[in-house]
């Protein structure tokens, strides 16, 4: 009965069969055309896979040649400017490259205080109503259609209590409410799963902002607290908005981006 | 019972990517693909649940599996559950195992989630991306599973290269400091081909042999090498050894080797012998001094001599001595040690409960003498006088192995075997016996009374044949099954017949004639043969025929004698003929008849008892309450 490493025993006790290095060598040379016929053999979504596959292995591969090479290449001096007397002409080329650096940053700070202004999505695409309600009938003989349901993800407050079903006219399911967000900080490059306060804003329309129906581009408030943010005045900031980017309907979650 | 925990059964446990890819292939395979927006929204999102559903039940099928199939410490022997803490360390892998399975419920968790999203999906698009979404999770929780999965592919090769060691058996253990020929002894004893090389730690782990004592099945374990420090500082390899010393209740051997070939001396090894003594309480030892080729212990210095005999001095440790060089005290040492652990058990068992369960079954019964004659057991006087047998008896009988002895013995002499068949005539015996003849194997055709079978199964058949078994009578078959015969032989016809035209009509490319204009292109002549067929008078025909011919607006001219045919009178005919039900559908008068009786009998029974039958008026709920209850404001009483 064999037991514990007896592969390795085996060979040690008995060697590798004559020929194992070079079929070892055959298997290795033959396996760059094996991997050709089959890329070109395949189709279809395993061709898509297989393809996305080898393009990252390449690019790998590249990348640690390119480390190898980079071993024996020359450095440029980064001292461009050589030393002792200089030409009158080409004194102020420092001055100058410093210029352009500072125009740069002012125009850097204009466009962040214009993002302060703006949101990451500007534009929504605009919801039917009978794509946001589902009709229900009511009545007896089903002949009544007051009633509707909303078919989009919802926030509901904490205290929410239905009104009696017999009159609530806007039905908000149980499955398609939430109470969290996943926020990415644009700036941290974070993201945080983050508790939802209100829905501050939904561009559809001001019926679906009271409902707190959460469509893409709504404007809601999460709380950051864990985030410990602070105000200039140092306080700790609670409440903070934020954009939803995806379609909370499609996916199953709710996505958000920081207002900063 | 044997208590042998197999760990080989486990199955491989595939890496992440892998399991992605089987979970979800086997998804593709074993559900629907095809959906199409137009279908009822219904079905969509049911098509679109059950490849949620079904996915997350592959997951948990197989994670399920994954934490059935490995042990858990807690359940097995507490020798493996120590090993196995000592080889893969026990926290890492009860975290590994607590991952998969925290896995498992975040799965199912996500496929209840979406399963109810899908619910409320209102287009294929949506419940195609919820499907998708659901998926990604599932196959994102899988993905951060990656090391737990590769930890327990490691562990699962590990665990099922491990000697199959029963905990329960009569064992030995063979233990001491590296080198001092532990493995050596190990390979004399048993089969198990352990590696002996002259540098320490050749034996890195547990090593499990076989062998035969007494008539039982024994195992020895070879352990690796213990060192002389504190536990804490053992590392694996040496803490493979003590787990076995601490948990198997078995016969241990130290090793000590005198001539300090190994490397440590005396002084060390009984020192280390010293220090794991607690782990050999209650349990037979010996210590075993080995390389006596090299050195014995006469030879050693008064001083090591007394350290020596120093560890034997309380009388629980017995000393042996064994070189497995010149093979002396080997089989000596390991019969003692047997012994040794024989005798534990033996009185362990009968210290313990159970021995009186088959104590109490046993009774030996000694008859009581009635006289005092002796008797004594019976020994044919035959028997009694025959000489024994000798080989060195010049007038012994001759054997067939002293015949071959003196022809040259064994490879050249070959046993005449034919000596001594029994034969008609003596000349037979070395015929030599074709296998084949003619083509056909002699030995289908052999039987020793062939001739006797034959000639008794002739005159069977003779007499058979004088008292006429063979000639089978007539058989004569009445007019009435003729009839039928040839009735059921013309149905079959017919059916074939119905069933190729119908077969014809089917794979038709061309226009096919309506089943009513057939019927009125058909003759009134077609239409009596058919019925003359079917056994029923051809004067019905032409009635019928002639009502199916008839135009509509003819009641003007209609034959009034025709109405007179069929018994009612002309003022009668101004209403509706009203034909019987009752005998409709029955070919005959005869039948009639009988559906009547039967009739009649069904009904005589709750006639009999003046029971409700299904003829008479009921009313199921006298007052419904839907109807009764509630004040009447509008409306009428049937309907609110
Ligand atoms: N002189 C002598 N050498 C032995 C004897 N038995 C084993 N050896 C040597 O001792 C060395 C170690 O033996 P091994 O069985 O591997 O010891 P282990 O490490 O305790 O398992 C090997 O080089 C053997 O050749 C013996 O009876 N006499
Ligand atoms: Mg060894």
């Amino acid at each position: 009965m064999p037991q514990n490493e007896y592969i390795e025993e085996s060979i040690k006790r008995h060697g590798r069969r004559m020929d194992h290095d070079e079929r070892k060598r055959k298997r290795e040379a033959r396996e760059v055309h094996k991997q050709a016929a089959f890329a070109q053999k395949v189709h279809g979504l395993k061709a898509k896979m297989y393809n996305k596959k080898r393009r990252n292995e390449k690019i790998q591969m590249k990348k640690t040649i390119k480390m190898h090479d980079e071993k024996d290449a020359k450095q440029k001096t980064t001292d461009a400017v050589p030393d002792g007397a200089v030409p009158a002409y080409l004194l102020d080329r420092e001055g100058e490259q410093k210029a352009k650096v500072l125009s740069n940053m002012i125009k850097q700070k204009r466009k962040e205080k214009a993002g302060k202004w703006s949101v990451p999505l500007p534009k929504v695409r605009g919801i039917a109503e009978d794509e946001m309600f589902k009709v229900v009938k009511t009545g007896k003989a089903k002949t009544k259609s007051w009633k509707r349901l909303v078919t989009k993800a919802t926030f509901v407050g904490e205290g929410f209590t239905r009104k009696p079903p017999k009159y609530e006219r806007f039905i908000r399911p149980m499955a398609l409410r939430y109470k969290k967000a996943n926020v990415t900080h644009p700036e941290l490059k974070a993201t945080f799963q983050l508790p939802i306060i209100s829905v501050k804003k939904n561009p559809q329309s001001p019926a679906y902002t009271q409902l707190g129906v959460l469509t893409k581009g709504t404007i809601i408030e999460v709380n950051v607290s864990e985030l410990g943010l602070v105000t200039t005045s140092g306080k700790v900031v609670w409440g903070k908005y934020a954009q939803i980017t995806n379609n909370p309907e499609n996916d199953g979650c709710i996505n958000a981006v920081l207002l900063v | 019972m044997s208590s042998i925990y197999n760990f080989k059964r486990i199955q491989p446990v595939p890496g992440a990517t892998d399991f992605l890819d089987i979970v979800l292939s086997r998804t593709q395979r074993k559900t629907p693909t095809v959906v199409h927006p137009g279908y009822n929204i219904g079905r969509i999102r049911q098509f679109y649940m059950r490849k949620v559903k079904y996915t997350q039940e592959t997951f948990d099928e197989k994670l399920s599996q994954i934490l059935n199939d490995f042990p858990q410490l807690d359940n097995v022997h507490p020798f493996y559950a120590d090993l196995m803490n000592v080889l893969y360390d026990k926290d890492h892998y009860k975290l590994a195992l607590g991952q998969i399975n925290t896995a498992k419920h975040l799965i199912d968790s996500v496929a209840k989630d979406y399963t109810r999203l899908l619910k409320f999906g209102d287009s294929l698009y949506r419940c195609k991306q919820l499907k998708r979404a659901g998926m990604g999770r599932m196959a994102t929780i899988m993905r951060r599973q990656k090391d737990s999965l590769g930890y327990l592919e490691q562990v699962r090769q590990h665990l099922s290269r491990l000697p199959s060691i029963d905990p329960n058996t009569r064992t030995l253990i063979v233990c001491g400091y590296p080198n001092v020929g532990k493995s050596s002894f190990m390979n004399k004893v048993t089969r198990a081909d352990v590696d002996v090389q002259p540098y320490a730690f050749t034996t890195k782990s547990l090593f499990v042999g076989h062998m035969d004592y007494n008539y039982l099945r024994w195992q020895v374990i070879d352990t690796p090498g213990i060192l002389d420090h504190p536990l804490e500082e053992r590392n694996t390899i040496e803490m493979q050894s003590i787990t076995a010393l601490a948990h198997l209740r078995a016969c241990i051997m130290f090793f000590i080797d005198l001539s300090e070939q190994c490397g440590y001396s005396i002084k060390e090894q009984v020192s280390l012998f010293n220090s794991i003594k607690p782990l050999f309480t209650n349990k037979p030892t010996l210590l075993v001094i080995t390389k006596t080729d090299a050195c014995k212990l006469e030879d050693i210095s008064p001083e090591d001599r007394k350290l020596v005999e120093d560890v034997c001095k309380d009388g629980s440790v017995e000393l042996s001595q064994l070189s497995t060089y010149l093979d002396e005290g080997v089989i000596e040492t390991r019969n003692l040690a047997c012994e040794k652990l024989l005798q534990q058990r033996v009185a362990m068992k009968l210290k313990g409960q159970k021995v009186h369960d088959v104590l109490n079954r046993v009774h030996l019964s000694v008859p009581a003498p009635r006289d005092s004659q002796d008797r004594k057991p019976f020994i044919p006087e035959q028997i009694a006088k025959r000489r024994k047998y000798n080989p060195d008896d010049p007038d012994r009988p001759r054997l067939e192995r002293d015949i071959e002895m003196e022809n040259g013995g064994a490879g050249v002499y070959n046993v005449d075997l034919k000596k001594k068949y029994l034969l008609k005539s003596d000349e037979w015996k070395y015929d030599v016996i074709p296998e084949i003849m003619n083509g056909k194997n002699v030995a289908d055709f052999v039987d020793p009374d062939i001739e006797e079978k034959l000639a008794e199964l002739e005159l069977e058949e003779e007499r058979l044949e004088a008292e006429g078994v063979y000639d089978s009578p007539e058989e004569e078959l009445d007019e009435e099954e003729e009839k039928i015969k040839s009735m059921a032989r013309e149905i079959r016809r017919q059916k074939q017949i119905i069933a190729q035209e119908s077969r014809l009509k089917k794979g038709l490319n061309r226009p096919v004639i309506v089943g009513s204009v057939k019927a009125s292109r058909q003759t009134k002549d077609d239409f009596a043969s058919h019925l003359e067929k079917l056994g029923v008078s051809s004067d019905v025909a032409d009635t019928r025929a002639k009502s199916i011919t008839r135009k509509r607006t003819h009641s003007s001219t209609r034959d009034p004698a025709e109405g007179m045919a069929r018994g009612t009178s002309v003022a009668a005919r101004a209403v509706s003929v009203v034909r019987d039900r009752s005998t409709m559908g029955l070919s005959s008068d005869k039948q009639a008849k009988l559906a009547a009786k039967k009739k009649s009998m069904s009904q005589r029974k709750g006639n009999l008892m003046a029971r409700a039958g299904e003829a008479d008026r009921s009313i199921g709920t006298k007052m419904p309450k839907h109807l009764f209850s509630g004040k009447r404001k509008m409306g009428s009483t049937d309907r609110r």
